[in-house]
């Protein structure tokens, strides 16, 4: 009789543990999996890659500094750093640019002006996105109705107008003012400009967008405002 | 009594070894399942320390409430109803007065041994 019993609850307890451990397993399946099929792997893989050859070539230009400094150390350290200080201004967008480059007019549209329509501002948004789509390219700078864009510039509405830097940017027309680095690139840039589809968005707010062919020499304005690094401090030495 | 742990042991090893899944729609029927199973075996083991033990009631019940329960649940989402709440409840319910028991039974014995004891 006893020996009955303790099968069954042997046989009883083994089901129990049995359905446990299935719903362990069932809850525990990992959330998202991995559907990516091989071209869009092929795709990160060759993202990454790219992001490597970046960052090999950041390496080669940090190396060359250091070598510059090391060579220098002896004749003008001064002259050194006030060369990095120089060219990290201008990667901050500090100094004005000059180089190959475009114009890019927004202007009211022909058919706004022909049937004699309000022209408002631009809303932030659309700025965003025409900012955004010529920022695809690298090595852009830019400046838009003379407000600079560097990489903390706020596009935004502020008490229903819109603004870069906090500064508003007037009514149509005005024009962006691209340095692509090379007559290449800022053909590049204009084609790409030519042929968006953002026009399309553009002309529903009545505004049309013309980007001129490349000139030699363009200079967008330097960023006139103070930089504020709250979040960035020196590391502590250690 | 070891005999059973090693049941349960064995067949937890073999759930995780084996790897297998079910399709995430039914985890909420098995998970009431496995609710169900623990209530009817703790209602053996109180049967059975109140020696009312009977093997057919345990194994029928085992089988019954699992699919009562996994039944309840499938006819609430059908009808848009939560009905498996019923089945917790009620499983829970029971579950917590079955151990009561249990622990009432197991301490008064514990005691009449100590007594016992102290009177020889």
């Amino acid at each position: 009789m006893k020996k009955k019993v303790i099968s069954r609850f042997t046989m009883i307890l083994f089901v129990i543990g049995l359905m446990t451990a299935i719903q362990f397993n069932t809850m525990n399946e990992p959330d998202s999996r991995d559907t990516r099929d091989v071209w869009e792997i092929r795709q990160d893989l060759s993202r990454e890659k790219q992001l490597h050859s970046e960052l090999l070539s950041e390496i080669g230009t940090l190396d060359e500094t250091l070598s510059k400094y090391e060579e220098a150390a002896n004749d003008s350290p001064e002259q050194v750093l006030r060369e990095t200080v120089e060219e990290l201004r201008q990667e901050a967008g500090l100094t004005e640019i000059s180089g190959p480059g475009l114009k890019v007019i927004i202007e009211p549209s022909q058919e706004a002006i022909v049937t004699g329509q309000n022209i408002d501002q631009i809303s932030p948004a659309l700025l965003i996105r025409l900012v955004n789509e010529i920022n695809r390219f690298k090595g852009i700078e830019m400046s838009i109705d003379g407000k600079r864009i560097i990489n903390t510039t706020p596009i935004r509405d502020i008490n229903g107008r819109t603004t870069i830097n906090g500064k508003p940017v007037g009514t149509p027309p005005f024009e962006i003012k691209i340095v692509a680095g090379t007559l290449d690139n800022a053909e590049k840039v204009s084609n790409h400009i030519k042929a968006s589809p953002i026009l399309d968005d553009f002309y529903i707010d009545n505004l049309s967008v013309n980007a001129t062919e490349p000139q030699d020499e363009i200079t967008v304005e330097g960023y006139d405002g103070e930089l504020e690094l709250e979040h960035l401090e020196a590391a502590e030495e250690e | 009594m070891w005999l059973s742990i090693l049941g349960l042991i064995l067949g937890v090893s073999l759930g995780l070894l084996t790897d297998i899944r079910i399709p995430p729609e039914y985890a909420n029927y098995l998970s009431i399942a496995v609710l169900a199973a623990l209530d009817t075996l703790f209602g053996g083991i109180r049967a059975h320390l109140q020696q009312v033990y009977d093997d057919r009631v345990f194994v029928s019940g085992f089988f019954f409430n699992i699919l009562l329960a996994a039944g309840l649940a499938f006819l609430g989402v059908h009808l848009g109803v939560d009905l498996y709440l019923a089945a917790i409840f009620a499983f829970g319910v029971r579950l917590f007065q079955n151990i009561a028991v249990i622990r009432r039974i197991l301490l008064s014995k514990w005691t009449d041994k100590k007594s016992i004891r102290e009177s020889v």
